[in-house]
Formats: C-alpha cells, sequence, structure tokens
C-alpha cells in the first residue's frame, strides 16, 4: 500500500472512535456536541504519557482512555437533568472550555536538548515514539484496526445484551425505562464514560499518529462530524458511524478533482440522504432487514 | 471604577449584537422545537451578496443592508425548504445534521464567490462622541437601538396580531393550531423568514462596524446566537435580549480584567453555569419534559 493510502486509512480509523462515542450517546437519546473534548484529553494524557513521561505506548493510552472516562463522568453527573438542546449546548460548552484551557496550559520539559510538551496555542510537538520504536506506518495501521475492531465486537456483544437493550430504551424514553425498573441514571453516567473512554483512546492513537497536536484540532467542527456520522451512516448498528466516516472522509478523498466544489457536492448529497433516511443508511430497519437476509431461515 | 462602566458600556454595545442573533435564532427555535446551524452562515452568504454589491455596484450602506438581508432570507429559505420542511416530526436531530450539511454548502459557495480572506464592508457610521468621561461609538449606539426596537417589535409582532397568535398557536401544539384552520406550513415558512430578516439586520449592523467580513462570521454568528440564547432561555424574546446584554457585558469585563484568552472561557463557564443551575435560561420556564427531548429538538 501506498503512504498515502496507509494515510488516509489510518485517519479514518481513529476518526471512528470519536464518531462511536458520539453514537455510544446517541443510543442514549444524548446529543453531544463535545465528544471532541474527550479526544484531546486522551491525545494530550497519552502523549504526555509517552514523550515525557516515556510511557509504553499500551499504557500511555490505557491512561488516555482512563482520564478521558473520569472526565467524561464528571461532567455526566451535572449534566445529567439536561435533555435535547440543553445537553448539547452543554458538552458543547465544556468542549470549548476544555479546548481553550489547552491553549493556556504549559507544561514543557526538556529532552536531549529539546523542550517537549503541551504549549499552549503552539501545540504539542515531538510525540514520537512510534518513530523511536520503530513501528512503521503499516504496524500502526493494524494496531489502530486492531483496536477498533475489538471496540466493535464490545458494542455488538453489547448490543445483544441486557445492557444494549436498556441503553436503546432509556434512549427511547426515560421515564418508562425508569419504570421497569432500569436505573436510568447510572446507566447514563455509564454510557458518558464509556463514550468518553472511546473518543480518548481514539485521542491517543490520533496524537501518536500525527506526532502533533494542537487544541484548534478540537474545536466544534469535529465535534459536530463524529455526531453527523452517526447520522450519516445509521442508527441502527456500530457499523453505522463508521459508514459515516467512510463516506466523509473516502468520499471527500475520491472527489478531490473537484476541490473547489466538493463541500457543496458532498453537503446537498448527506442533506438528501437524511430526506430519505432520516436515520441514517444503516437505520434499525435496514439492520434489522439485513440480519434476517444473513440467517437461513427456519422452516415454520 | 470608570474603567468598569466603560467596560459595561462596551460590553452592552457588543452584546446588543449578541441579542439581535439570538433574536432571530429563538424565533426559529420557539416556532419549530428546531436548532438551526445554518443561522449564521445564511447570514453570511447576505452578507457576502451584500459585500458584491459594494464592491461591483458601488453600493452605499442602505444598499448593502437591503442586499444583506435579502441574501439572508433567501438563503434562509434554502435552508429551511431543504433541511427542516421535508423532516418529519421525529426527526429533529437529522434536521439539525442536515442543517450543519449545509452550513459546509454555503460556506463553501461564499469562499467560491469571493475568494480572499477578508473583504471591505461598508461602516455604517463611524463617529464617535464623549458622554461624560466615557466614549460612545454611534454605529454601536445603532445596534443598540436596532436590538431594542427588533425586540420589541417581534413581541408586538408575537402578542398583538393575528399572524402572532398563529405562530404562539403553533408553538403550543401544531397539530391543534392545524385543527383550527391556521396555515402551519404558511406561518412556519414567514416566521423563517422573519427570523432570518433579523439575522440579516444583526450581520449587517456587525460587519458595519467592524468594516471587514471574513468566512469566519458563519461560524462566529452561530456561535454566538446559540450562547446568548442559551443563557436568556429558549424560545423568549426578553431572554435573548437579556441573554446577548449580558453575554457582552461578561466578555467585556473579562477581557478588561483577565486577557483576550480568558474571554471565551468565561463566556463558555458562564454558558455552562447557567445550563447547570437553570436550564430553561434566565428567562424561560422550566424545560418542560417533551418539548426539551432529543427526539423533538
Amino acid at each position: 500500500m501506498d503512504d498515502y493510502l496507509v494515510g488516509v486509512l489510518s485517519n479514518i480509523g481513529v476518526v471512528s472512535f470519536v464518531a462511536l462515542s458520539a453514537y455510544l450517546l446517541l443510543l442514549t437519546g444524548a446529543i453531544s456536541f463535545g465528544q471532541q473534548a474527550f479526544f484531546a484529553i486522551g491525545a494530550y494524557a497519552a502523549g504526555v504519557a509517552t514523550a515525557l513521561w516515556g510511557w509504553p505506548l499500551a499504557a500511555a493510552l490505557a491512561l488516555g482512555a482512563a482520564v478521558s472516562a473520569a472526565a467524561a463522568a464528571a461532567v455526566g453527573l451535572p449534566t445529567l437533568r439536561l435533555h435535547g438542546l440543553y445537553f448539547a449546548v452543554a458538552t458543547l460548552a465544556f468542549a470549548e472550555m476544555v479546548r481553550l484551557l489547552f491553549e493556556l496550559a504549559r507544561y514543557q520539559v526538556e529532552i536531549d536538548g529539546e523542550l517537549v510538551g503541551p504549549n499552549g496555542a503552539d501545540g504539542f510537538r515531538g510525540i514520537r515514539y512510534i518513530f523511536e520504536h520503530d513501528l512503521g506506518p503499516l504496524q500502526f495501521l493494524a494496531l489502530i484496526y486492531g483496536l477498533l475492531a475489538a471496540v466493535l465486537i464490545g458494542f455488538m456483544l453489547m448490543e445483544r445484551s441486557r445492557l444494549g437493550v436498556a441503553l436503546r430504551m432509556v434512549g427511547e424514553d426515560e421515564v418508562l425505562a425508569s419504570l421497569n425498573g432500569i436505573a436510568v441514571a447510572r446507566l447514563k453516567i455509564l454510557a458518558a464514560g464509556l463514550a468518553g473512554a472511546l473518543a480518548g483512546l481514539g485521542g491517543g492513537l490520533y496524537a501518536h499518529l500525527t506526532t502533533y497536536v494542537e487544541p484548534r484540532m478540537f474545536d466544534v467542527m469535529l465535534g459536530v462530524h463524529s455526531l453527523a456520522y452517526g447520522l450519516i451512516g445509521g442508527l441502527g448498528t456500530a457499523f453505522g458511524p463508521l459508514v459515516g466516516v467512510l463516506i466523509d472522509i473516502g468520499l471527500l478523498e475520491s472527489i478531490r478533482p473537484l476541490a473547489g466544489y466538493r463541500m457543496i457536492v458532498f453537503g446537498g448529497l448527506v442533506a438528501l440522504l437524511l430526506i430519505a433516511r432520516p436515520r441514517g443508511l444503516l437505520d434499525e430497519a435496514a439492520v434489522h432487514w439485513l440480519q434476517r437476509a444473513w440467517r437461513p431461515r427456519r422452516r415454520p | 471604577m470608570i474603567d468598569f462602566l466603560q467596560n459595561t458600556i462596551d460590553g452592552v454595545m457588543t452584546g446588543a449584537s449578541y441579542a439581535l442573533l439570538a433574536l432571530g435564532f429563538t424565533l426559529i427555535f420557539g416556532v419549530m422545537r428546531r436548532l438551526n446551524l445554518s443561522y449564521g452562515p445564511s447570514i453570511m452568504v447576505g452578507a457576502y451578496l451584500g459585500t458584491l454589491a459594494h464592491l461591483h455596484l458601488a453600493a452605499g450602506p442602505l444598499g448593502v443592508a437591503a442586499v444583506t438581508v435579502a441574501g439572508a432570507v433567501l438563503a434562509g429559505l434554502y435552508v429551511e425548504r431543504l433541511c427542516f420542511a421535508p423532516m418529519a416530526a421525529g426527526a429533529g436531530i437529522a434536521a439539525m445534521v442536515s442543517s450543519f450539511a449545509i452550513w459546509m454548502q454555503l460556506e463553501q459557495a461564499a469562499i467560491l464567490v469571493l475568494p480572499r480572506h477578508t473583504y471591505p464592508f461598508p461602516p455604517l457610521a463611524s463617529a464617535t462622541a464623549w458622554l461624560g468621561p466615557f466614549l460612545l461609538r454611534l454605529d454601536q449606539l445603532i445596534m443598540l437601538a436596532s436590538a431594542l426596537v427588533l425586540a420589541l417589535g417581534v413581541q408586538a409582532l408575537l402578542y398583538g396580531t393575528r399572524f402572532g397568535l398563529a405562530l404562539r398557536a403553533i408553538i403550543g401544539n401544531p397539530t391543534a393550531a392545524h385543527l383550527v384552520g391556521i396555515d402551519v406550513r404558511r406561518a412556519t415558512v414567514l416566521a423563517f423568514a422573519l427570523a432570518s430578516a433579523v439575522g440579516g439586520v444583526a450581520g449587517f449592523l456587525v460587519l458595519a462596524s467592524d468594516a471587514q467580513v471574513t468566512p469566519m462570521f458563519g461560524m462566529w454568528a452561530t456561535m454566538k446566537g446559540l450562547i446568548a440564547m442559551m443563557i436568556g432561555g429558549l424560545g423568549s424574546i426578553p431572554g435573548a435580549l437579556v441573554g446577548g446584554l449580558l453575554l457582552g457585558v461578561v466578555e467585556a469585563q473579562s477581557q478588561w480584567y483577565l486577557g483576550p484568552q480568558l474571554r471565551d472561557l468565561a463566556a463558555y463557564v458562564l454558558l455552562f453555569a447557567c445550563l447547570v443551575w437553570r436550564p430553561g435560561g434566565l428567562f424561560g420556564a422550566a424545560p418542560v419534559r417533551d418539548l426539551a427531548r432529543g427526539r423533538s429538538l
């Protein structure tokens, strides 16, 4: 594979983590404009762990996910009683607060005669773990997709479990869910924490993929995009957000010759798609149909 | 003390522009219960058309204002037609994401027509005056007056006319409004056009006082309008006014005392605190459960 393709595929893989994070919250009925904050926290935490503290990559990624999960659960508490647009804007406000704090944050250590670490708005350079440990782009790609596959398997198991049913039930009707004995508040915090961990894991991978992060990368645009991916690809299955990312990045890359017009084409296509399929390509009905077609029909 | 008061005056002036943006936003949300992320970008389309008229037809401030408002209304109706009209009642999130997709489209279209980063925008009135120790700018006074007049006008329209009555009926219950013979579709489109026109006025006044327009304006307008609307209370006209002014004053004070970097942070802290402590905003009722639900976003 050529480097360009590897780069595009790596990007698709990493962005899928934020898309899945927003999707997990959408299942519980929560619209978040703020998952980019946990992506950022994961990126900075994992980057600091390898570049400044010399941690191994696995531990650093785990730290990124853990810190993001804790932050997400902490935001989940005060926003617990917010719904719809109120929740969306509260998460947006939180994410912008995080971005602006990273623009102020400075934590630099001199390593080999060079200052390394987050330097406010100038960003965080020199997250060179994959070069120092001879991880090739292909190997890193394999790592991204290996983790993504594990996450997807987790989603598939969850969707079949009582937890998955409970999450969708909370998304459909919170009152009804609580009347059925579901601990709604606990479940929502759990979902927020898991979604934060997913975004944080993606962030850690992203920081090591690009070797450089800056606060500007984690603005509202990323958050709204990751929310949109689930809606474009479909809310019926965890593969939906992946399809959304694939359509966005894949299609945008392939209509590169149209450079100046691509957002006009793409924006229009998405708007038309959402008219035809308001819950995305792979919505619940499509997933149900696919499952029926997939399984051999039993005799009546 | 003088500094504090001068900051407050500056903040009220800037806040007037936020209030105007929030006014249009809250009108759309109030009537449709849907978030139009393309609100700012459609104002920007109007502003870019205004700039074109200024550059090529040498239009004066009034001409540019007319073109800006007309352009914002046209772009707004395009958004309504594509993102809101065809969406079923339960598809609020899809409508919002769709309006985001059209945002990308409008922004790119604007950049295609005028590719440079900044373009001049005709200033309205750059005169300044001293009132005692305080510095006042004429164009900002016009902005404040416009915000007050438009807020009162919209309030009068909502509570003093048959059209306003129809809109309030739709806000209360669209199905019931339809059953008593209100043309819901027509009233909704008119409200959307009105909101876009208010946004167009806001855009013109802001850009005229900046004397320039950049492609960042769309995002800026959506964000400031959204924050001011949420602080004041969704769907509330006095709320939009007070939310905008409060946001302006908090920004001006924190810029002076804490520095420009902490200014935006202060605005978001204010927003987050307002949402957590008083989710309905300063003037809104406590969010009615089913209205505030994701499904009817």
